[in-house]
């Protein structure tokens, strides 16, 4: 097995403004808040676990008004010095791309935009596994944007069904290992994604709906280290047995949300194509 | 029957994403054709698909749309249907639309509309209410805004019969050697079920239909019920008319046999009478006719349209001599018609072949195959050919249809 050719550095913003204020997905509920002080320093346990596998990661300053900011993996697709920026489709959260795109345009990268009006969600519906980008649609994301980011990033793209609308973004049910194995929640996926599956990953590690209903896929991977919003005693061995070591880090303030470590996080070392 | 062209695009074949949509077609029912599939040669390369699709109707359509717009397939819209605006009466517009018998929807403005009145060789108008018709050159007036060009035209093509119906056994359009009877029967079951249905039948009578002595079989139809309106020209009311007042048809007596004397002027002195009494309903009103299937037609209001030509005698009051007149009066006649029926006439079943629509469930009897075949080659393709002698086919149907006589 060869480790991921990516993984190495991301992008996260701190939590200053996160809170559950709206509700677009079925884990969020106005009434369950979050505590500021908690996610401040379940945030920070991330950062640190990240970057004691060995990754850098750079922040972005968060922003009032916009609460998800901190949930970097959605601000787009990032494609070496590339960056297309996500277009959300609900409206509480349009107003996180002028920070997103201001912050990639000022590293330098080449900003280009989705065509047409076709909703793409980032890297929480696209991951790159092997030669291809697999991408997500439905609840988030439209199918007919994935010709476009193909079109835009030179990527060939599998499309993925995703059919649950509590594991509503790719990386819910779907979290690459290396070249040959890649966690998958069955639950999320219709039977043609299943198909592809069997065609694309040799050694996939199947959740089971509980597992997968715990975010387990929602992870960050860093070569051989998994940072995990939990990990259930059957996957953890699976994992440890593939050689795999396994950092849990709780992020249980972000899951009022729906969103977990992977959430978190937007990998900025991704070359597509 | 709705139809649609739609495009899919991206990394459809290897995502599988084409394999579903076109199994979430067929799970709705509808069918599908691919137009074409432009597919990417390398793996990065993506494809390309334009899929025609079929529903029974527009509420499926729509709903399939919807389910299959999530899997990113998008309907291909077309362009509108040009018209021009005629500026001369009876003169359609340099490159007009000549129609099919076939039919068709016409996209205007965005929207399909269904001709109501598919016809072949007219011209297709839009209604000011937006609505489509074909329209018979003569027909045109100024300021009619008619269709030119293919564009944002469809044509339906012909729906193979499903289920048990004569075209099942039936590998030929034409027939000579068939058991008949077994035809015939089958012919009646189609009738039988189009009048349960609420269809109505069209008889289109050459004279020979008298000549064979079937008149009274035709009549009995007539009475039955069966037939709701009636096409012939001249010649067979006349001798209908003939057969029934002095017992000959062109002279020769439908009893014996026989040349009866004088008979060569019967049906003259009895197209006279009937000019004496100024239509065939006021002889029939008179007791001048008492029987055959004129007699029966006025007496059970059926309509029926004689169209004359020009080497008609007389010609009975009733007849349209004026053949463009006549063929008005046969197309505003046709609407409710699901079944025709042809028998032994060459002129009036091509004239009425023209302006069938091909939904028509139409059958063509006559002894002489080129006249099945010639109306085949002027485009009626719905029509079922049988090769036999028409006072055979005729006795046999009422006999099939009615109570005995």
């Amino acid at each position: 097995m060869t480790e991921l050719a990516w993984g190495r550095r991301y992008l996260m913003c701190p939590p200053k403004f996160f809170g559950v204020l709206y509700e677009i997905n079925p884990w969020m509920h106005t009434s369950v808040s979050a505590d500021p002080d908690e996610a401040r320093e379940q945030w920070d346990g991330l950062v640190a676990a990240l970057r004691a596998a060995g990754a850098a990661v750079e922040v972005m300053d968060a922003e009032p008004d916009v609460p998800d900011l901190v949930f970097t993996a959605n601000a787009g697709i990032v494609n070496g010095r590339q960056f297309v920026p996500a277009r959300f489709r609900h409206p509480q959260r349009q107003g996180e791309t002028v920070y997103d795109v201001a912050w990639f345009a000022a590293k330098g990268y080449t900003v280009d935009d989705l065509p047409g009006d076709a909703h793409h969600e980032g890297a929480g519906d696209a991951l790159p596994f092997g030669s291809v980008l697999v991408s997500g649609y439905r609840t988030r994301s439209d199918a007919v944007s994935h010709a476009d980011l193909s079109r835009l990033t030179g990527a060939a793209v599998r499309s993925v069904e995703l059919v649950d609308e509590r594991l509503y973004h790719l990386d819910l049910t779907f979290c690459p290992l290396d070249d040959r194995r890649a966690i998958v929640a069955p639950l999320g996926w219709d039977r043609y994604g299943l198909k592809l599956l069997e065609l694309l990953v040799p050694q996939p590690l199947l959740l089971t709906d509980d597992e997968a209903l715990a975010f387990c896929a929602n992870s960050v991977v860093i070569g051989t280290t998994i940072v995990m919003p939990t990990c259930p005693p059957r996957v953890g061995r699976q994992l440890e047995a593939w050689g795999f070591d396994i950092v849990e880090c709780p992020v249980g303030e972000f899951l009022k949300a729906g969103g977990g470590c992977r959430c978190l996080t937007l990998a900025l070392d991704v070359t597509l194509g | 029957m709705a139809k649609e062209i739609v495009q899919v695009e991206g990394h459809i074949i290897d995502s599988l994403i084409l394999a579903k949509v076109l199994d979430l077609i067929l799970a709705a029912g509808a069918d599908y054709q691919m137009l074409d599939v432009d597919i990417g040669r390398t793996n990065v390369d993506a494809s390309k698909a334009r899929i025609e699709i079929e529903a029974v109707d527009a509420e499926v359509m729509t709903a399939l749309l919807e389910e299959l717009h999530v899997h990113g397939v998008n309907r291909v819209d077309g362009a509108d249907a040009q018209t021009v605006v005629t500026d001369r009466a009876g003169v359609l517009p340099v490159g007009f639309y000549s129609t099919t018998n076939l039919p068709t929807s016409v996209r205007v403005d965005g929207q399909w509309q269904e001709v109501q009145n598919p016809e072949m060789d007219c011209g297709l108008v839009v209604l000011p209410d937006g609505g489509l018709r074909t329209i018979p050159m003569h027909r045109v007036s100024v300021g009619d805004r008619i269709v030119v060009g293919r564009d944002g035209v469809r044509v339906q093509t012909p729906e193979r019969p499903r289920g048990t119906s004569p075209f099942e056994f039936m590998n030929s359009d034409v027939s000579s050697e068939k058991p008949k009877t077994l035809l015939i029967a089958q012919v009646a079951e189609r009738v039988r079920r189009s009048r349960a249905d609420g269809g109505k039948l069209l008889a289109v009578c050459g004279p020979a239909v008298i000549h064979t002595g079937a008149g009274p079989d035709i009549a009995r139809l007539v009475r039955g019920g069966w037939i709701n309106l009636l096409f012939a020209g001249n010649g067979f009311a006349t001798h209908d008319l003939e057969s029934n007042v002095l017992g000959t048809s062109l002279g020769v007596s439908l009893q014996e046999g026989s040349p009866t004397e004088g008979g060569h002027a019967n049906h003259l002195r009895v197209i006279n009478e009937i000019r004496r009494h100024g239509s065939i309903a006021a002889a029939v009103e008179a007791g001048y006719v008492t029987g055959g299937v004129m007699y029966e037609c006025v007496q059970r209001g059926v309509p029926f349209v004689l169209g004359g030509s020009v080497r008609d005698d007389g010609p009975l009051p009733d007849v349209l001599s004026d053949v463009v007149a006549a063929a008005d009066a046969m197309r505003a006649a046709l609407p409710g018609i699901t079944t025709a029926l042809m028998l032994a006439s060459t002129l009036h079943a091509i004239a009425t072949g023209n302006i069938l629509p091909a939904s028509v469930e139409s059958y063509c009897v006559d002894i002489n195959q080129a006249v099945v075949t010639k109306l085949a080659d002027r485009g009626s393709h719905q029509v079922l050919g049988i090769v036999t002698d028409v006072g055979l086919f005729i006795r046999q149907l009422a006999d099939q249809l009615c109570e005995p006589a």
